[in-house]
């Protein structure tokens, strides 16, 4: 077998069935906790609107809070928009999203794509260094956060060296990359990864919470 | 601001001494670490720990923090206050706990004692961190639970602690029970008010506080002749007339609830229909929010902020006020718990609306106000004054800004912290209290 056929076969059936378990043991192992009760009369009915609402509006903030995250939102954006063209819209990606849903859809030009990934990687790069020299930053990070960026960043630089076909032998290139992306779906169901799916019960719990105090949030 | 200060002075001479009140410390490190844990055990819920798990370290709750902003100190980032926690989450409540025991270790009373300057020094609970998060994790709730952690610990700082023992064990705050009320009412009775203390039974309760009773006595005074005006059936009670809670302030929750109860049983007792809290932000929290989860069903009466209920009168056209009495430009300050955390926004403005002033707005008003830096028992804690002045600086430039010639603000921590800031930074915007403005403002 060779590392290729490694990477394409078991390993990345390993790696997506432990990215499947471990993201619904943690999302149902965090919904199963105990639920306060809360017996206040709310100044308003509340729920799905306000909760709603946050899952929105949480991205656009009143300017009095933007002003003073205007870098860290417009990184964010940029980063993120560029990852998720790159890894939904490159052309040799939608094969293999085909066989693993049994549906594809239209890729990008090649060109569009590896400069999304260009900007996403350089964005990351200067997120990492920056999360190394804010006061804030140093205080409040983790090992995770270094863990959970390096094994973002890998696929990017793997798949581009890919691209370009530098260094070892095409095959060796992309079972790197391949490797690199198992890496990736094996520790998103244990670091902070997991906002993707805790996001957004989060934000709800945010507008319900508040609405029912009659505060928009 | 010297007429109101030198009131002030004889309050913050007791507040000085109030530390050496404080209870000395019992049990051994082990225990009180394990009624700390026992305490965030039963401080978390589902909810939280969906706020827990999704946390990415962004560092933007600092940008919301006055603390921070004021400092530029990463210590004082909000999701760094709640580290302790996190950490006893992770370890002992979350789904992955088996993994992170291997490779997280254990908080320890050490560090529960180091925390003590971010969950009380450095924190009001003001919430504004919970608005800004792009997650939207609420971290004030759980600064909440690292409160009530620490106080299982016995680390509450000193002048909450004697505060937060003295209404257990005497059932008083500042050294003010029924006794002291009964003196200020027999003094607002001298001056012709009828107070009607202790009705058997009244459609209204009305709340005051040992601020009110000792120092912002026009505040009191205020609030009986409105009600007077209106005509309505009130009460103020000598058995709970109180509205601070200092359990609610250091953690503390059995003081809390003890001193919630005695609320709830004597609006239970006297029939009251209705609660009214004075201008006190963290007694409307205590008793809107949370007095029926201590009572463990919905309570058979409403509580309203006097604010919020002159707001009521005003909009069923009860209250009338003089609409060209006062001629001034002036700012609302909104009491972060009875603003954002409490959804009194409208009602205070359109008081100020009816009573003809010009209202100009700062540039985090409502929802986003800035709090004065006082608030979540932060204006009593000696080992916070330079943190509290620096938070309020922001506060006035905020103030600046608008040009006004006075603030109004409704809750005697947030007036209290403004006086003595301005007397601190030598800053001359007046603060006046809303109560106080209506009720000299009534229309005959």
């Amino acid at each position: 077998m060779t590392l290729l056929d490694f990477a394409r076969g078991p390993a990345m059936q390993w790696a997506l069935i432990i990215f499947t378990i471990g993201i619904f043991w943690r999302l149902v192992g965090t919904v199963l906790l105990y639920r306060r009760r809360d017996f206040s009369q709310p100044r308003r009915k509340s729920g799905l609107p306000d909760g709603a609402r946050a899952i929105v509006m949480r991205s656009v903030l009143p300017p009095e809070l933007e002003h003073n995250i205007v870098f860290q939102h417009v990184t964010g954006y940029l980063w993120h928009i560029g990852y998720f063209v790159t890894v939904l819209f490159l052309g040799t990606h939608i094969p293999f999203f085909k066989s693993l849903l049994g549906f594809g859809w239209p890729h990008l030009p090649n060109a569009i794509v590896m400069i999304a990934a260009a900007v996403s990687l350089a964005v990351l790069v200067m997120l990492l260094v920056r999360r190394m020299l804010h006061p804030v930053l140093q205080k409040i990070s983790t090992s995770d956060d270094y863990i959970s960026v390096i094994v973002t960043i890998l696929p990017l630089i793997t798949g581009l060296i890919s691209y370009a076909n530098i260094g070892f032998i095409k095959e060796t290139n992309l079972a790197l990359h391949i490797l690199s992306v198992e890496l990736l779906l094996l520790w998103f169901p244990f670091g902070k990864l997991m906002h993707l799916f805790m996001t957004f019960p989060s934000r709800y719990q945010v507008g319900a919470a508040f609405g029912r105090r009659g505060v928009k949030a | 601001m010297s007429e109101q200060a030198a009131v002030l002075g004889k309050f913050e001479e007791y507040i000085a001494h109030l530390g050496e009140r404080a209870p000395a410390q019992q049990g051994s490190d082990d225990e009180r670490l394990a009624r700390a844990k026992q305490a965030f055990r039963a401080g978390l819920d589902g909810a939280m720990a969906i706020d827990l798990e999704c946390c990415i370290h962004c560092g933007m709750c600092a940008e919301a923090c006055h603390f921070y902003e004021s400092t530029q100190q990463g210590k004082y980032a909000p999701i760094h206050k709640l580290a302790p926690l996190r950490r006893f989450y992770h370890r002992e409540l979350g789904p992955l706990r088996w993994l992170f025991r291997l490779f997280t270790r254990d908080i320890s009373l050490k560090e529960l004692g180091e925390w003590q300057e971010f969950v009380y020094n450095s924190c009001t609970m003001c919430a504004r961190c919970d608005m800004i998060c792009p997650m939207g994790i609420q971290i004030s709730p759980m600064v909440g639970v690292m409160r009530s952690g620490l106080a299982a610990a016995e680390l509450v700082p000193r002048a909450l602690a004697a505060g937060t023992l003295e209404q257990k064990q005497q059932g008083t705050v500042f050294g003010t029970g029924a006794a002291e009320l009964v003196k200020t009412v027999d003094t607002l009775r001298q001056q012709g008010l009828v107070v009607n203390l202790d009705k058997d039974t009244a459609d209204i309760m009305l709340l005051s506080t040992a601020m009110d009773v000792n120092v912002y006595t026009r505040s009191l005074a205020g609030m009986v002749k409105i009600m007077n005006g209106l005509g309505v059936d009130w009460t103020l009670r000598s058995a709970a007339f109180e509205a601070t809670n200092f359990g609610m302030l250091s953690g503390d929750r059995e003081a809390e609830e003890a001193a919630t109860r005695r609320i709830i049983d004597e609006a239970l007792a006297c029939g009251a229909k209705t609660i009214i809290i004075p201008e006190c932000g963290h007694a409307y929290a205590e008793l809107r929010w949370e007095a029926a989860n201590i009572h463990g069903q919905p309570l058979p009466f409403e509580v309203v902020a006097i604010s919020e209920f002159l707001g009521r009168e005003l909009q069923a056209g009860r209250l009338k006020l003089k609409s060209s009495a006062i001629k001034q430009r002036v700012t609302y300050h909104d009491p972060c718990k009875m603003g954002r955390l409490g959804g009194v926004l409208d009602e205070p403005r359109a008081l100020l609306d009816a009573l003809g002033v010009e209202l100009t707005e700062m540039e985090s008003h409502g929802a986003t106000n800035y709090c004065c830096g006082g608030g979540g028992g932060v204006m009593l804690i000696e080992g916070a004054a330079m943190l509290r002045q620096r938070a309020f600086e922001i506060k006035m430039r905020q103030v600046d800004d608008t040009g006004a010639d006075a603030v109004v603000t409704t809750c005697d921590s947030c007036r209290t912290t403004f006086i003595t800031g301005a007397q601190n930074a030598n800053w001359h915007t007046s603060v006046e209290s809303l109560v106080e403005l209506v009720a000299e403002n009534l229309e005959d």
